[in-house]
């Protein structure tokens, strides 16, 4: 069995580590580099990036940062946020980054993940979704850090683009996110059941015993934010409780 | 009185030369924009909205000579010299004053449920020992988030008056507004801001608390220098100087059918009674440092609130002033008369707070402001609408009783400031299109 992976999200925003809740009322928690080294020696699986604001900006300012961590880690890295082009991957891939997860672009213009899949290999296209649950009971695909509708339905979205070359699939759940609640499992079973690539489960993990909640609605990776910002827990503890609750995992 | 007319002619040339002359409702003629902040100089201090009418010169917001509004020096002294322990130990002070001994309740916390109102509430009930009654008046139109808020705000532990005004009135006033002053939310905010003294009154409530003081956005530094709020905001003794959407009381009821008992909701509080009730109201915001990010993650953590599903039109943010859908019209009108829509708003504070940089806030207003309210824009034309069936009085006022996209454009128009607002045609198509004079993403 292919282990499952515990990954460290830092969300940035200008030179700054950021966190919010429902992404939204984001917080300046600090220097993302002291931070990504600190999940880096408990044993991060890998670790993710995602620059917030870039929609904003029309860019992604991730290149320094990532140059500077790639320097001192060495565990993959998925850089995200503001990917327009094949260029843009380009850039980021050459400043240190493994795999690259695209929102917004790849729901305006989705032959970017095939151009991207054929250049690179499908294992560095992340897709990534910002999903958040409607009244009807169908998830929606937001953009621009869960501020704008998308229209899409996830469910038909993420496998249209997985048809098309994605590789991995990075899924935020906009609900969960920032609560401490537990990630959101009918969202991650609904994904990981779909498709037939890797899925990383995002937003709202409280306590332990959500890793198992994750892992068995089908999480290949499980990601973790502000109680590794707000030193809830750790990676080496996230580790220790997820070997006793036998979830296959790299043993540190 | 003569009807409204159906439509209003501007003199467009007055918005195509590049030196405007007149500058509308007083306004600084010249545009200015904070150093620190993203305000501009145009942004208007809270005003008695009893006096408000068509004519009313606006006070603006003061900048220092560098160039600084005062929004940002007060939140600089309130960072620097203020002894938020001495202030704490004064609002327990006053806690221990007022705090009932027999479980009645002892302060009053007008709010929407909102983050700030649940911060407030939450922390004077289950820190300070108070014993609240909460008051609310109601959304013009309330979102379904607003609604799902404001019920876990008083299932979070809080008994709750809610307010919901005679809706025919409501309309009427808000239709006033819009025709007079082009302010959707006046109406709403003259029925918020009396409700709080004059539920306590009516209750015998002692206290009442607001969380921010206004000072934090602009008015006068003056205001903050004191816990008590000046009861001039809410207060007339003279009825016959009073106007509410811009239209004297008489008018009112010759002219639109109300009655005096329609009104009752929207006068202001008779200052005797709050006299001989002895009712105190104070800022919350006075003896607790402030931070509104900081209030969002309380009222999720201890109440389970909820950012809107989406931003609201205009602006980037989803967790302030989510609850009632007119609310998107406020700020495009606002945007509309003095240059300054709802990214301005939110970033300045931002900005202040030290949540987000500058730079970033001129990105954000670049992008946002007076960006057309699309998502409840119908609907609100809709509310606006006085048709003959429903108004059989009031809709003789007016040309054209329903409001339409045509109409609010063109009422729109009539409200444009030519030093804020350029007329500007394009070379290749030879249309016209409203551009701002002065962009706060160029200083």
């Amino acid at each position: 069995m292919i282990n499952k992976r515990l990954i460290a999200r830092l969300d940035i925003k200008g030179p700054n580590l950021i966190k919010g809740i429902h992404l939204e009322g984001l917080r300046v928690i600090g220097d993302p580099q002291d931070f990504a080294k600190k999940y880096y020696e408990q044993g991060a699986d890998e670790l993710l990036y995602i620059d917030i604001v870039a929609s904003l900006y029309g860019r992604s300012n991730l290149t320094e940062i990532v140059k500077k961590a790639a320097h001192d880690i060495f565990v993959p890295l998925t850089v995200g946020g503001g990917v327009r082009s094949v260029g843009d991957v380009e850039d980021l891939l050459r400043s240190g980054a493994d795999k690259v997860a695209i929102n917004t672009a790849v729901i305006k213009n989705p032959e970017l993940i095939t151009e991207i899949a054929n250049r690179f290999g499908s294992q560095c296209m992340v897709l990534s979704i910002e999903a958040k649950k409607q009244d009807s009971g169908m998830w929606e695909a937001y953009t621009d850090c869960g501020r704008e509708r998308s229209g899409l339905d996830v469910e038909k979205w993420v496998a249209k683009a997985v048809d098309m070359g994605v590789g991995e699939v990075l899924v935020t759940s906009i609900d969960m996110e920032g609560t401490k609640k537990g990630y959101d499992k009918e969202l991650i079973s609904l994904i990981s059941s779909s498709v037939n690539v890797p899925v990383i489960a995002s937003g709202g993990f409280g306590e332990h015993k959500d890793l198992k909640i994750a892992s068995d609605a089908g999480a290949d990776g499980i990601a973790v934010a502000d109680a590794l910002h707000y030193n809830r827990t750790s990676i080496s503890e996230l580790r220790q409780h997820a070997i006793d609750y036998d979830i296959p995992i790299r043993r540190w | 009185m003569n009807k409204f007319p159906k439509r209003r002619e501007i003199n467009i040339d007055d918005f195509k030369s590049d030196k405007p002359v007149g500058a509308l409702y007083g306004l600084p003629s010249e545009v200015k924009f904070c150093s620190r902040c993203i305000i501009s100089n145009q942004r208007p201090n809270s005003a008695v909205e009893f006096e408000n009418t068509k004519d009313t010169k606006k006070e603006t917001i003061n900048f220092s000579n560098d160039g600084v509004c005062d929004a940002c020096l007060v939140k600089e002294s309130k960072a620097s010299s203020i002894d938020w322990g001495e202030r704490e130990r004064q609002l327990v002070e006053l806690c221990n004053e007022y705090r009932s001994k027999d479980g009645s309740y002892d302060c009053l916390v007008p709010g929407s449920g909102g983050k700030d109102s649940f911060y407030q509430s939450h922390i004077l009930k289950y820190k300070y020992g108070m014993n609240p009654l909460t008051v609310t008046w109601a959304p013009n139109i309330y979102t379904d988030w607003g609604w799902k808020n404001f019920q876990s705000w008083i299932h979070s532990g809080f008994d709750n008056y809610l307010c919901t005004p005679n809706g025919k009135t409501e309309r009427i006033l808000t239709r006033l507004a819009v025709e007079n002053l082009f302010h959707p939310f006046q109406a709403f905010m003259m029925g918020q801001k009396y409700l709080g003294p004059k539920m306590a009154a009516m209750h015998k409530i002692p206290l009442v608390f607001y969380g921010e003081d206004e000072a934090e956005y602009g008015n006068p530094i003056d205001d903050t220098k004191s816990a008590e709020r000046d009861f001039s905001y809410f207060s007339a003794s003279d009825k016959s100087k009073i106007f509410i959407a811009g239209t004297s009381l008489d008018d009112l009821n010759k002219n639109f059918g109300i009655t005096q008992g329609d009104l009752y909701q929207y006068m202001p509080v008779d200052p005797d009674i709050v006299k001989k009730e002895k009712v105190h109201v104070h800022y919350l915001g006075y003896y607790l440092k402030w931070h509104p990010q900081s209030c969002y993650y309380y009222a999720v953590e201890n109440g389970g609130f909820i950012a809107s599903p989406e931003r609201t039109p205009g602006t980037y943010s989803k967790y302030n002033s989510i609850d009632d859908r007119i609310d998107d019209f406020h700020f495009h009108t606002y945007h509309t008369k003095f240059g300054i829509g709802r990214a301005t708003y939110d970033a300045s504070q931002e900005i202040r707070s030290g949540d987000i940089t500058r730079e970033e806030g001129q990105a954000l207003v670049q992008k946002f402001d007076g960006e057309f309210p699309e998502r409840f824009a119908d609907e609100i034309f809709n509310y606006l609408s006085l048709p003959k069936k429903d108004f059989p009085i009031a809709s003789k006022m007016f040309e054209q009783p329903i409001v339409d996209r045509d109409y609010y454009n063109n009422l729109s128009d009539t409200f444009r400031s030519p030093h804020i607002w350029k007329y500007k045609i394009s070379d290749d198509t030879n249309k016209g299109e409203w551009v701002l004079r002065h962009g706060v993403w160029d200083s």
